[in-house]
């Protein structure tokens, strides 16, 4: 595919055709627990893609520059998770002094990202694909935005459910893995429509 | 146990009737046969979850059976189209406490589930239709099924070559119920009059496939086909009228939400018909607009009462 138009493809594919959370199931702890109201989901869907898009190329420069040329590449788990973890941390602290507001909005959200699996697949996946700096931003972004676009579309379900006479043992989890794998049956109408690997 | 009356549904089954009539007379008396198994299934599965939980049983069920067996290929084997029932009306429908509170539309969620899991009978299970330019009558009434040794099975909407007056009156391989355009016109029509389903929805479907189809069209982009014939080739009016018109799972607090509604269906059909590896686009254009459905609710709502709360 012509290079200038890949970031872009990848970006489209990472939000439909290879949503990270519907067709890879990453990220699926915090998308049970946090998707039961619509407004804390958006908090955390922007948390996530902002992390998501700034780790990613964090990560991108940590393996191409310090893993690579002293063949660490075995590290890279846990450098990712450091880097990872310690962004996080870093970013909260900035919001907690800059911003009052965003800090409280953000609340539990930016502790909870560390240990979202997606942001991690996010980066693993980067390496395996061997994409470059710009297709990885990309990437990133795509995955998070895909990530962010689903937890409000169960966000939506969880709150049109709330008067739902569900049986008692699908309630809770249960039936949100349900409606989570019909999302998922409804986005393999995107299969296809763009090829990357 | 009774079965809650429902006049709303009793009047789309009244609309699905001639679609009925026409899958026997294209395509044979098996049709009854498919019937029959998907409703027994249909019923038996609701009966046994409503009983267990307390559940009322409604005549949306029905409703449900008739669309999900006038969506499958005439040569669907029996067994297929009985789990496929079984699928969508427990997990579309009575997971989250029977009718009025699913988030997707039973029937296509069946649908969905047996198109994905069964590609090959979905696909290739496809007949010439009975009657034609040699008899026209008794066609099907006369036969059990179309002959299965025929060449000819692919359908319009992937050989996309057919003329106009097979593809609205239905003399083409296709679907139990999705051939004849007219008829689904007429019943589709007839549901709107009589106040079952919504015209608003049906009608911004019908604009927005158009114009997006038109762009492509002019665009000349992946042998995209004229507008019209991609109107009335494949179950993009079944869905139009009878599918996204049902009056849970779709957007159906507003108007301004039943404009979009629609509008994201007719153009995601197209999206999913010209770019991905499916022909047909529906299923999975239904499936996504019913989950983001609340959504789109949820946020009208909020901007009606911000409106309300500045003036």
């Amino acid at each position: 595919m012509n290079s200038a138009v890949y970031p872009i493809a990848v970006f489209f594919a990472a939000v439909f055709t290879n949503n990270i959370l519907l067709t890879n199931y990453l990220g699926m702890c915090s998308f049970l627990s946090v998707s039961r109201e619509i407004k804390t989901s958006v908090g955390l869907g922007i948390a996530v893609t902002f992390v998501m898009a700034t780790t990613t190329i964090l990560n991108w420069l940590a393996y191409n520059f310090i893993l690579l040329p002293f063949q660490l590449e075995y590290l890279r788990f846990i450098v990712f998770i450091i880097i990872i973890a310690a962004f996080v941390q870093l970013i909260e602290m900035i919001i907690e002094r800059v911003s009052e507001g965003l800090y409280a909005a953000l609340g539990i959200f930016l502790p909870l990202i560390t240990v979202n699996c997606a942001i991690l697949g996010v980066s693993l996946f980067m390496v395996i694909r061997d994409y470059n700096l710009i297709t990885s931003f990309f990437y990133g972004l795509g995955s998070g935005l895909g990530w962010f676009l689903a937890i409000m579309a169960m966000a939506g379900i969880r709150q049109k459910l709330t008067r739902a006479k569900v049986p008692p043992g699908l309630e809770g989890a249960g039936i949100t893995l349900i409606i989570a794998g019909m999302m998922a049956l409804a986005f393999m109408g995107f299969s296809g429509m763009i090829n990357i690997t | 146990m009774k079965i809650q009356k429902q006049q709303a549904m009793r009047n789309v089954l009244k609309g699905l009737t001639p679609l009925c009539l026409a899958a026997i007379y294209f395509y044979g008396w098996r049709f009854t046969a498919v019937l029959a198994v998907v409703a027994a299934a249909g019923v038996l599965s609701e009966y046994v979850l409503a009983k267990k939980y307390g559940l009322q049983m409604t005549e949306s069920l029905f409703v449900s059976v008739l669309l999900f067996s006038l969506s499958l290929p005439p040569g669907i084997p029996l067994w297929i189209a009985a789990l496929g029932i079984v699928f969508g009306i427990v997990f579309g429908k009575m997971v989250f406490g029977g009718f009025g509170r699913n988030i997707f539309n039973p029937a296509i969620t069946a649908r969905a589930f047996v198109y994905i899991s069964f590609g090959v009978p979905m696909t290739s299970k496809f007949l010439p239709t009975l009657p034609g330019p040699d008899s026209w009558f008794p066609g099907g009434f006369a036969h059990w099924l179309s002959p299965l040794d025929s060449v000819s099975s692919a359908t319009p909407l992937f050989t996309k070559s057919a003329d106009l007056f097979n593809l609205a009156f239905g003399f083409i391989p296709g679907s139990f119920g999705e051939t004849a355009a007219v008829l689904v016109v007429i019943g589709g029509l007839y549901i709107i009059i009589k106040k079952a389903a919504n015209w608003r929805l049906t009608v911004s479907a019908i604009a927005a496939f158009l114009i997006m189809q038109t762009i492509f069209w002019l665009a000349g982009i992946r042998d995209t086909v004229d507008p019209l014939y991609a109107l009335i080739s494949g179950s993009f009016l079944l869905g139009a009228f009878f599918m996204i018109t049902d009056p849970v799972s779709a957007s159906q607090t507003t108007n301004i939400g039943r404009w979009i509604y629609g509008a994201f269906f007719g153009v995601l059909t197209v999206l999913i018909r010209v770019f991905s590896i499916w022909p047909e686009g529906i299923t999975f254009a239904i499936l996504l607009s019913n989950m983001f459905a609340p959504l789109l609710d949820y946020y009208l709502k909020e901007r009606k009462k911000r409106k309300g709360a500045s003036a």
